[in-house]
């Protein structure tokens, strides 16, 4: 029975990996097309729905089984705006790297830096995101550790910052 | 059933000879030295193996212990390639060094201890140490490698970055013949002496498989990504920059 279920661990494996080289092929694009997939994200919103001095508000003020309920859907819609981010920093990945191969070396270093930048956004979302589940699976846990709020408050500057993509002149002073 | 058998043995290995010669002509042995030490071990274990199988005076055991040591040492290399291939990946990517690093050593970690417990549990191939020792290696070599290069190929496609096509090549030949290994390494364990033949036919299969893929990546031509439009100005990449790195420095 156990050679059985790693014969099919192996199976899935290998068509996962199938499925995945075949991603790797598809580089390239319209970079038009591409800026034109960035998502704004509200920022204000997203700010209000992290802040901690709101959710002890929500504590006090509300039962426990209603403070939950919310509390799990703040989380959720948060979740969503770091989701917006993290595909607004995969874009711009992709955008800084079409700027690496720019002849024009300050374009190319430019690129360079923001392909690398928007790299790392991209991880920590990934790194955050995980820890907001386990906030929607135990929404009476507490405000958050004071290591996640210290993430919280890096993602909502750098959720500013790619909300603002579009919109380059507006926004980022207003929001932080 | 026989020139099948001497044909999935010998025709591999005659690719991966071509494969030497070519990642030698191109000089991806310099960029890939371990893989390239992979491809000549491969090559030496071969030569030695068939060596035996045609002297008369061989025996079987001496033939097995031969094949077990020879199947140790290149689960060691492939191990080393795909961590070679981790850090191709992060060439000039040095926000993903903190990451990738510490995923592939606790990766690895993990699955030893996974594939020890898999392999406690997995009934035993007879009471000859030799081919207990040969299972056990074929299948914790196998999960070793299958998770890692899932777990690579996983992390990059999930940050949106792209390999070069010659390393990408690698990884997917490596990762097919590993899948199929395991799938087929667990079922050896079910099936018993009476499976050995169809195993073996798999898994020499997959490893063509995998040997003609490295080919058809080597003599491709390297593919820049193609990009068409205006994308950001220099000013507006500038901008994003700096209000980057002032971010991630907080």
């Amino acid at each position: 029975m156990i050679a059985l279920v790693f014969a099919l661990v192996g199976l899935l494996a290998l068509l996962l990996i199938i499925y995945l080289a075949k991603g790797h092929h598809a580089t390239g694009g319209d970079l038009d097309e591409l800026a034109a997939r960035l998502k704004p994200v509200d920022v204000s919103a997203f700010r209000n729905l992290i802040d901690e001095r709101e959710e002890e508000f929500l504590r006090e003020r509300l039962p426990a089984p209603e403070f939950k309920n919310i509390a799990r859907e703040r989380k959720l819609a948060a979740i969503e705006y770091i989701w917006s981010a993290a595909e607004n920093a995969a874009i711009l990945i992709r955008l800084g790297e079409a700027a690496k191969q720019d002849s024009d070396p300050a374009i190319s270093s430019a690129g360079e830096k923001l392909f690398e930048n928007a790299l790392r956004l991209r991880l920590y979302a990934f790194k955050v995101v995980p820890r907001l589940y386990l906030g929607v699976l135990f929404p009476s846990a507490g405000s958050a550790p004071y290591a996640v709020a210290d993430a919280y408050d890096t993602i909502t500057r750098q959720v500013v910052m790619l909300g603002c993509l579009q919109y380059p002149t507006r926004g980022m002073s207003s929001a932080l | 059933m026989l020139f099948l058998r001497y044909y999935l043995w010998i025709a591999p290995h005659l690719l991966l000879a071509l494969v030497l010669v070519g990642s030698v002509r191109k000089g991806l042995s310099r960029q890939l030295p371990i893989f390239f030490s992979f491809v000549v071990f491969e090559l030496i274990q071969f030569g030695a193996l068939f060596t035996l199988s045609v002297l008369a005076a061989t025996s079987i055991d001496r033939y097995r212990w031969v094949a077990v040591l020879g199947m140790a040492i290149s689960a060691f290399l492939i191990l080393a390639v795909i961590f070679e291939l981790a850090n191709d990946l992060l060439v000039s990517r040095s926000s993903l060094t903190g990451v990738l690093r510490p995923l592939l050593r606790w990766g690895t970690a993990a699955l030893l201890l996974f594939a020890a417990i898999a392999c406690a549990i997995l009934p035993a191939l007879g009471v000859q140490r030799v081919l207990n020792m040969f299972q056990v290696l074929d299948f914790t070599s196998s999960l070793l490698q299958t998770g890692l290069l899932l777990s690579l190929l996983l992390f990059s496609r999930a940050l949106h970055i792209a390999w070069r096509s010659w390393t990408v090549g690698i990884a997917v030949g490596f990762g097919i013949s590993a899948s199929i290994n395991l799938a087929t390494a667990a079922l050896r364990t079910e099936f018993g002496r009476s499976g050995f033949i169809a195993v073996d036919i798999t898994q020499m299969a997959a490893f063509h498989v995998c040997v003609v893929i490295w080919l058809v990546y080597l003599f491709l031509p390297e593919r820049a990504p193609k990009f068409a439009g205006r994308g950001l100005e220099k000013t507006q990449m500038e901008f994003w920059d700096q209000e980057l790195e002032r971010m991630v420095r907080r």
